[in-house]
C-alpha cells in the first residue's frame, strides 16, 4: 500500500489527455488490478447573463488542501479495498473544454473502484479548499458555485 | 504579538489582499468583528474561519502567530 507517501495533487494548468493516458499505462505492471475507475472534471462553457465562461482560474489554500487531500486519501484506503488511487487537480487557468480534475482508483473488482472514485470526488467538491473563478468573455468574472 | 490573516476567493476580492498581519486579539469572534468593521461587505458574505488549517464552528481563543483563514464556499473540481 502506498497510502502514507506524500502525494502531489496540484498541476499548473489543465490536465492533458496525454498525462491521463500515461497514468493508465503506469498500472500495466500491477496485474492484480481488475478495474480502474476514472473521474474527469471538465470546464463547462456555461452561459451567465448572455456571457460565456471561457475559462476557470483555480486557487487554493495549499497547506490546508494538502492536508485535506491526504485525509481523503487515507479514508479511501480505509473504507475501500483499493490497490491504488491518484488525485490530480489543476491550479491556475483551465480553458472551457479542458480537464481540471482527475480521480483515478484501482481495485481487484469494479464496484470497489467505482464506489471509491465517487466517494472521493464528492469529498473533494465539499471539503477541499479550492476556488474556481469563472472568467467570462466580456472580461468579467464570477465565483463558481459547486452544486 | 500578531496573528496572520489569509483571505481567498470572494473574500479576497473584498479585502483586496490575500495575506496580512493584525495585532493579536483574544478570540476569533473579536477578530471577525474587527474585520467586518474594516470591510463592511464581509457582513453579507458567506465564509468559514479556519485557525491553523482547522475549520472552527464556534469562536476560539487566539494565540500569537496563529493563522486565521477566511474561506468562502469551496468550488474546486
Amino acid at each position: 500500500m502506498e497510502s502514507s507517501k506524500k502525494h502531489n495533487v496540484f498541476i499548473d494548468g489543465p490536465i492533458s489527455p496525454a498525462f491521463i493516458a500515461n497514468s493508465i499505462e503506469k498500472h500495466n505492471k500491477k496485474t492484480t488490478i481488475g478495474a480502474h475507475s476514472l473521474f474527469l472534471g471538465q470546464v463547462r462553457q456555461d452561459t451567465i447573463n448572455n456571457q460565456q465562461v471561457i475559462a476557470i482560474e483555480y486557487t487554493t489554500y495549499r497547506e490546508m488542501a494538502e492536508e485535506k487531500f491526504h485525509e481523503i486519501r487515507e479514508d479511501a484506503f480505509k473504507n475501500f479495498p483499493l490497490i491504488c488511487m491518484h488525485i490530480y487537480h489543476s491550479l491556475g487557468l483551465v480553458n472551457a473544454g479542458e480537464i481540471s480534475l482527475l480521480v483515478f482508483t484501482s481495485a481487484i473488482h469494479r464496484k470497489d473502484a467505482i464506489n471509491a472514485c465517487e466517494a472521493i470526488v464528492e469529498r473533494i467538491k465539499k471539503e477541499a479548499p479550492v476556488w474556481g473563478k469563472e472568467i467570462l468573455n466580456d472580461d468579467n468574472y464570477q465565483w463558481k458555485i459547486n452544486s | 504579538m500578531e496573528i496572520n490573516v489569509l483571505a481567498f476567493g470572494q473574500v479576497a476580492d473584498i479585502t483586496g489582499k490575500t495575506s496580512w498581519k493584525v495585532p493579536l486579539v483574544k478570540t476569533t469572534n473579536e477578530l471577525n468583528q474587527q474585520l467586518i468593521k474594516s470591510y463592511p461587505q464581509l457582513q453579507s458574505t458567506t465564509y468559514l474561519i479556519a485557525v491553523n488549517k482547522k475549520i472552527i464552528q464556534e469562536s476560539v481563543e487566539l494565540n500569537t502567530d496563529d493563522t486565521v483563514a477566511l474561506l468562502p464556499p469551496f468550488s474546486g473540481g
